[in-house]
């Protein structure tokens, strides 16, 4: 920013109670855009986060009928396309999670000790609180997230026959926390076949790495149409994600618009306010001798700069307001908030431009036929 | 000669009907003269310093600065010149508002501030103890000093004074005058006023009536 008589630190310092203002729209403005967009993004980037620990296996369902399972497994043996590192049949428990939208379908997956030990390796989990549980018995371990969301501890009861959204015949009790960022709940498989119908073996099919496993949920799409076999892998949830959000997101896109323009307009009308009483410096200088040239981009120089300031302090603000929402709102209840969502931010960049189009376009006007005698005469003053 | 008007017109439109501020003027400015235009309200006089300053285009006719037609001159070109050969002083006190004393004088030097200079020739105008104030905190003669002030820092070959008194009481007004006229060095000085007596220095006076010249 230059600075002297004339420039645009001098003008924006010592016209503090009427550049601040402006600064503070357009900060509130970015505030505004970066926060809806941002917690906008944080649903399916909850969606994406609370099922991320499906990314490592491919999940094949009998579509209802038990009989099915050993010829899913058969083929998967057969066909599948990588070498699988291991196959697991479990059985599934409906509960819930809660999000920002309201309730969200969650299981409980029932697995043998050594499936559940092979599952924790696969998902960098090396540490829990309290222990896993044992054969037969009516015991879950979660992860930390799902403790945070159901407001669960070791000994809290995850399912139970008073429980609309996790039934179990039976109190079901946390006896594990897992120490992950990965949402998962286990039980003991065998008290699930024993006490939740029907009586259905869930596939599990794990590739070597992630590389292959994305080879393998590719293929299995294929290979199952049509099949009497239910297919489900994070890549598909992935891409439902992206589909179901689409049309929000054009709704997302016109309400930004909107506000922009609105924006925009206000800013404009502020603006042409701001110039209008400043018609005695326009016309002063002018007689004195500088010429319109020098006179337009000094008024643009302050202009970007006050645009450039709102935008950045706007851009701060957003991210203070983020973490503020993140820290009190989100994180106690694990929901999934990017504070450094680049899309969020991204979507401020038109305020600063189109507000700066509007009073371009608005100085070059009121300069195109100024005439500083009317002002020295006081004509126009 | 500095400036030299030869048949200077400029007319305005009023509903149709043209209008004329000033006709066929023809004025010369020389080196370091001090030049009164006289005549009474709406007689034309602003019309005429205005049109030799080049704040206004002549209608019709042609005014020279130094060997330049003006009005040949780009708006551009026009402003520059005003900034660099001219000095000025309005009817009232204008003061960017924001700006010091000091700053406001700087404004009407062409080249790198100097602030020196700019507190010297305040000095001399009696204001040096009021240097870095704001415009609000003088009174209407502090101002119109600091105006000529202004007008006297870039050395200006001509300063264009129009009403420069009509703002202040006569005390005032005399005193702005005087300095304005012991500080012009080696410029000219073309003083617009209604008030004869604000011309007593002055080398020649030109009365103006209706627009036209009537009498040097």
């Amino acid at each position: 920013m230059r600075s002297g008589p004339l420039g645009t630190r001098t003008y924006l310092s010592r016209n503090a109670g009427k550049t601040v203002p402006l600064v503070a729209v357009i900060m509130l403005a970015a505030m505004l855009i970066c926060s809806i967009v941002a917690l906008m993004n944080s649903i399916p980037l909850s969606i994406r986060t609370i099922y991320r620990y499906t990314e490592e296996s491919l999940v094949v369902g009998p579509r209802g009928d038990p009989t099915q399972t050993p010829r899913i497994v058969q083929k998967l043996n057969e066909e599948a396309p990588v070498k699988l590192d291991r196959i697991i049949l479990c059985r599934v428990v409906s509960t819930v999670v809660h999000s920002i939208v309201g309730k969200w379908p969650f299981t409980v997956v029932g697995l043998e000790k050594d499936d559940m030990m092979y599952i924790l390796k696969r998902q960098g989990i090396t540490s829990w609180s309290g222990r896993l549980p044992d054969d037969g018995a009516a015991e879950a371990v979660i992860s930390e997230p799902v403790a945070r969301n159901l407001n669960l501890k070791i000994g809290s009861t995850l399912l139970g026959p008073d429980k609309d959204d996790g039934y179990s015949p039976h109190n079901v009790k946390v006896v594990g926390i897992l120490h992950s960022d990965r949402w998962m709940m286990f039980t003991d498989v065998e008290y699930v076949r024993e006490n939740h119908f029907p009586p259905l073996d869930v596939v599990l099919a794990f590739a070597p790495d992630l590389k292959q496993q994305h080879k393998l949920d590719l293929w299995a799409d294929k290979a199952f149409k049509g099949d009497r076999a239910g297919v489900f892998t994070y890549e598909q949830l992935d891409r439902d994600t992206t589909q179901m959000f689409h049309i929000l997101y054009k709704i997302l896109d016109a309400v930004v618009a909107i506000l922009v323009m609105v924006i925009t307009i206000m800013m404009g009308m502020l603006i042409n306010i701001h110039q209008s009483q400043r018609i005695v410096e326009f016309g002063l200088l002018q007689a004195l001798g500088y010429t319109k040239k020098q006179l337009i981009y000094r008024v643009i120089g302050e202009t970007t700069a006050v645009m450039a300031l709102g935008w950045i302090f706007g851009l701060m603000a957003s991210y203070v307001l983020l973490n503020i929402l993140k820290r009190i709102l989100m994180d106690p209840n694990a929901f999934a908030l990017d504070v450094f969502d680049r899309m969020a931010y991204a979507y401020t960049i038109p305020i600063p431009f189109a507000i700066l189009l509007v009073a371009i376009a608005t100085v070059k006007q009121r300069f195109k036929r100024f005439d500083p005698v009317s002002v020295v005469e006081r004509r126009l003053v | 000669m500095i400036i030299q008007a030869r048949g200077a017109s400029l007319t305005y439109n009023d509903h149709g009907k043209t209008v004329y501020a000033c006709r066929d003027a023809n004025v010369e400015v020389h080196p370091n003269e001090f030049l009164g235009i006289l005549g009474p309200s709406g007689s034309g006089k602003s019309s005429l310093l205005y049109l030799l300053s080049g704040l206004k285009s002549a209608t019709s006719g042609s005014i020279v600065v130094d060997g330049q037609s003006i009005g040949r001159m780009s708006d551009e070109d026009r402003s520059r010149l005003r900034l660099k050969i001219f000095g000025f002083i309005f009817q009232q006190p204008f003061l960017l508002g924001y700006l010091t004393a000091l700053e406001n004088v700087a404004l009407a030097f062409s080249g790198p501030t100097d602030r020196d200079a700019a507190a010297k020739l305040l000095e001399h105008l009696h204001l040096g103890d009021k240097l870095d104030r704001l415009p609000h905190e003088l009174s209407g003669g502090e101002r119109q000093r600091v105006c000529v002030a202004r007008a006297l820092i870039g050395h200006p070959k001509v300063i264009f004074a129009d009403e420069p008194t009509a703002s202040l009481d006569h005390a005032n007004g005399v005193q702005v005058v005087k300095l304005l006229n012991q500080h012009r060095g080696e410029g000219s000085l073309v003083m617009v006023t209604h008030d004869p007596s604000m011309l007593e220095g002055a080398d020649r006076i030109l009365r103006i009536e209706d627009g036209c010249v009537v009498e040097e």
